[in-house]
């Protein structure tokens, strides 16, 4: 490579560096979905991304006692105190470790997810995913699911839990517009 | 500054405006020659400012001031009414001069900003005469220009000496520094040591010298080791000071309650005037610190409250004295944290309310069938309450009491708080507002129980007393703590803080909190104290349902929530759990020592364990086993056979050779599966003998269930 080669090369992969930041993460065109493969409660799943706020690791989170075993206690974000809530046990299936990894649902009042294990962070193209109409009744916080290597994963829907949440500690302000 | 020559005088002219208006309502109740003294020294100090900066006008009015106190300064008699009239009338004035001396920053909020001359510090009188009109504009215009102004002024005389507090609280963390410093020489002189240790052991291969590197390589690792703990110390210490820091500069958000007192000591002072009665002021309450929106509206609401309880609720003197009643009606503000809330209180000794004049207007109005069975006392009230009675235009008496109700209830909807009223024919009424807190700043004792830390209200805490294992031991197994002569109930934190989930691993409790509240008192057994800090509670966050005994969260040092714990909620937790003997859950028995050199092993037959509802010591050597064996009282142990050192059944049998560990149960767990290993087992003592290739999780809690009954 000549220097003015290189030169052009270095310029170029510092416009894509750049522009990777100037660009907002959670855009994505119609055609893809950015996804999270997780792991909790020891079994696979994956997330939208676009139903976040953001993503947090090992980050302390007081054990509160009361009547809610999904709740593992409250974090704390810039100030802001957050209830933290168990996904595996949210889903049905808990584990006695800690969860390490927090996922701050979009909407109010504020919320966190908590599962064991992030896997990656995945682009897939909508046509992987097998979405499912409407909502199922009850407290089911799952919404379709996404082929993905290693297998199929079902899709935790975050205002899906949200909407768990709000039911089993009797929040009533909860609005479906949300979704 | 030279722009603007009246920056001080503002200030200084404020605090001696409020300095004069408290002192003259003081005067009013308890005249003395200090009081005037004082008084005159303030109005006089005005004086001399004013003329300074030619503020003729503020000048002029406090030598006025002066002028009626001077033959007044030996004298211990209540002032003539028309000379207190007068002192108030002055005040007044030079409250709204001092007032318009701000530069436009109050805002259209403050009508004293942009027209000066004396205005009327209190409401206008809602006193029954004309109750709709009271009852619309009263609340706007209290709510502008609420006398007391507590954003302005003692708030601001509060702050002055909250941030001296502040700075010394930096100027103690940043001393705390000093050992961090002089510990950077420290660590200079050891890096030269391990250097030349180094060379040392470079060149010398000698006996001697090696003996001399060894000595070397010692004084250097206990140097060190003196160096970690003094850093250790320090950075404690140094975090406990920040924390305090913050705790203090949270602190300034807020506002002492006190603040509102001199506004209703005012309003009831104004209106026991008008209505020609005598009454007493008094306030408790008033060092609890608040948010300020809080505050103001509350003291909105009260100002209404107090006036009609003077104007409404106070009898005339002749009516007191042919009831018996002194002829000085009382009126007592009261503010009292409970909980997560805050009571207002309004008390008066006067007439009660007309409970008969609330059923005739509901009656009239058709809230009420004539002639049905009477209503009772609470459903009265609750109408009283739900306004509609107070805009009747006729029962003018109990329409002036529904109005101060309406804006209590007005304030309370909106905070999401309670009115109640509690009245006492002859004998006088009671209106309580309770609000939710959102923030409030408290001094609370840390404590640290099975690695959790938390904190509890210092007002709550009456004292602590330290524990021996064996009262602990006691306090936890009957549910009761001998003190003062007294069994006090026991509840130790853990149990509150890891309701339903195992307690993991502590030294237990070693000191006992006495908290008390309501005339309740509670022992609450924590593992140990970590000192006192001011800390700005916050509720918990909604979808965070929480056990009573939490109160709020603070926010530590690192960002993370700190629970702070209800002194009523710990007591009705001890009474929930019964005080009683412990609780059958697995968690209190004895724990399970688990000896085994493979990490995985002792975290798969932790959580095994745990899941069941043990609680777990964890050794990765005998030796280390056996030390911990005899620590603490366990109720079962074990064991893997083949570890380097100790095997297991050396641990086994040195155990059963101790009296005191021979009661334990043990069981080996092994990969060797021959009868031969078995029987020595057997013969060593052991209870069990679990082979790992067969390991099979709920044969191994079997056995652990029945040696070690959870």
């Amino acid at each position: 490579m000549s220097p003015t080669e290189v030169t052009d090369r270095l310029a170029a992969l510092r416009d894509d560096f750049d522009r990777s930041f100037a660009e907002p993460a959670r855009q994505h065109d119609a055609e893809h979905a950015e996804l999270l493969a997780i792991r909790a409660g020891g079994r696979p799943y994956a997330l939208r991304l676009a139903q976040a706020r953001g993503v947090h690791s090992d980050r302390p989170v007081t054990p509160l006692p009361g009547p809610q075993p999904a709740l593992l206690g409250v974090a704390g974000f810039t100030g802001a105190i957050v209830p933290v809530y168990d996904l595996a046990a949210l889903l049905g299936h808990p584990l006695p470790e800690r969860p390490r990894w927090l996922v701050l649902a979009l909407g109010v009042p504020p919320l966190a997810l908590a599962f064991h294990e992030l896997d990656g962070h995945v682009r897939v193209a909508a046509s992987l995913i097998v979405e499912e109409a409407g909502a199922r009744a009850g407290r089911d916080v799952l919404r379709g699911m996404v082929a993905l290597p290693g297998g199929t994963r079902p899709i935790v829907d975050l205002p899906s839990a949200r909407a768990a949440v709000h039911q089993l500690t009797g929040h009533t302000t909860y609005n479906t517009e949300e979704r | 500054m030279g722009r603007d020559p009246l920056r001080y005088f503002r200030i200084e002219a404020r605090e001696l405006v409020d300095q004069i208006s408290a002192g003259v309502l003081d005067l009013d109740q308890q005249p003395g020659p200090d009081l005037v003294a004082r008084l005159l020294r303030f109005a006089h100090t005005l004086k001399g400012a004013a003329r300074v900066v030619r503020q003729q006008e503020i000048a002029d009015r406090a030598h006025a001031f002066e002028e009626v106190l001077v033959p007044h300064r030996q004298g211990t008699s209540v002032l003539p009414a028309d000379e207190m009239r007068e002192l108030l009338r002055l005040n007044d004035e030079i409250e709204a001069h001092v007032a318009a001396l701000e530069p436009s920053s109050p805002g259209p909020a403050d009508p004293r900003g942009t027209e000066p001359g004396p205005v009327d510090p209190a409401p206008p009188a809602d006193d029954g005469a004309d109750p709709a009109r009271a009852a619309e504009p009263v609340m706007s215009e209290a709510a502008a220009k609420s006398p007391a102004h507590p954003e302005a002024g003692p708030a601001a005389r509060g702050a002055t000496a909250d941030v001296d507090e502040l700075l010394d609280a930096v100027g103690e963390a940043h001393t705390r520094f000093a050992p961090l410093r002089t510990g950077g020489h420290a660590l200079d002189r050891l890096t030269r040591s391990a250097e030349a240790l180094a060379d040392q052991l470079r060149v010398g291969r000698a006996a001697a010298h090696t003996d001399a590197a060894r000595a070397a390589a010692a004084r250097l690792a206990a140097d060190l080791a003196a160096l970690g703990r003094r850093i250790t110390d320090t950075v404690e210490q140094v975090e406990r000071e920040l924390d305090e820091v913050r705790g203090r500069a949270e602190r300034l958000r807020l506002v002492s309650a006190a603040s509102i007192f001199t506004a209703l000591h005012r309003a009831v002072r104004d209106a026991a005037d008008a209505q020609d009665k005598r009454v007493r002021f008094e306030s408790r309450g008033g060092d609890l610190r608040l948010d300020p929106q809080v505050l103001n509206l509350a003291g909105n609401a009260l100002l209404h409250v107090v006036r009609n309880a003077v104007v409404h609720g106070i009898e005339t003197g002749e009516d007191r004295l042919a009831a018996g009643k002194p002829a000085e009606g009382s009126v007592l503000v009261e503010v009292e944290r409970r909980g997560r809330s805050v009571a207002f209180r309004c008390a008066d000794d006067g007439r009660g309310f007309d409970l008969a004049a609330v059923r005739r207007t509901a009656e009239a109005r058709g809230l009420l069938t004539p002639g049905g069975t009477p209503p009772d006392e609470q459903t009265l009230l609750r109408l009283l309450l739900r306004g509609g009675i107070s805009t009747s235009p006729t029962v003018t008496d109990v329409a002036g009491r529904g109005i101060g109700l309406d804006v209590a209830r007005d304030v309370a909807d909106q905070l999401g708080g309670e009115v109640s009223v509690r009245t006492d024919a002859g004998l006088g009424a009671t209106v309580e507002l309770v609000l939710p807190l959102t923030l409030m700043s408290l001094h609370g004792l840390i404590v640290e129980a099975a690695g959790a830390v938390a904190t509890v209200p210092l007002d709550a805490v009456r004292t602590c007393v330290r524990l021996l294992p064996e009262q602990a031991a006691t306090a936890a197994v009957t549910g009761k703590l001998a003190h003062d002569g007294q069994a006090v109930p026991f509840l130790p934190l853990a149990r509150a803080l890891y309701a339903g989930t195992t307690v993991p691993d502590g030294a237990g409790p070693a000191v006992a909190v006495i908290v008390a509240a309501d005339g309740a008192a509670v022992a609450v057994g924590v593992d140990r104290l970590a000192g006192t800090s001011t800390l700005v509670v916050r509720p918990l966050p909604e979808l965070a349902p929480a056990a009573a005994v939490v109160g709020g969260v603070s926010i530590d040092l690192d960002g993370n929530p700190r629970l702070v714990l209800d002194a009523q909620g710990l007591i009705a937790e001890t009474a929930r759990l019964g005080g009683g003997a412990e609780p059958a859950a697995p968690a209190r028995a004895l724990p399970i020592l688990v000896v085994d050199d493979s990490l995985t092993t002792r975290m798969l037959e932790r959580s095994i364990l745990e899941s069941a509802g043990y609680e777990v010591d964890l050794a990765a050597s005998g030796e280390e086993g056996l030390e911990l064996a005899r620590s603490r009282r366990y109720g079962l142990y074990l064991t893997d056979i083949d570890m380097p050192g100790i095997d297991g059944f050396t641990f086994v049998a040195e155990t059963r050779a101790d009296p005191e560990l021979a009661v334990v149960p043990a069981i080996l767990v092994s990969s060797r599966a021959s009868a031969e290993d078995r029987q020595r087992g057997a013969a060593v003592g052991a209870s069990a003998y679990v082979v790992k290739g067969e390991f099979n999780q709920e044969e191994l809690l079997a056995h652990i269930r029945k040696l070690a009954p959870a």
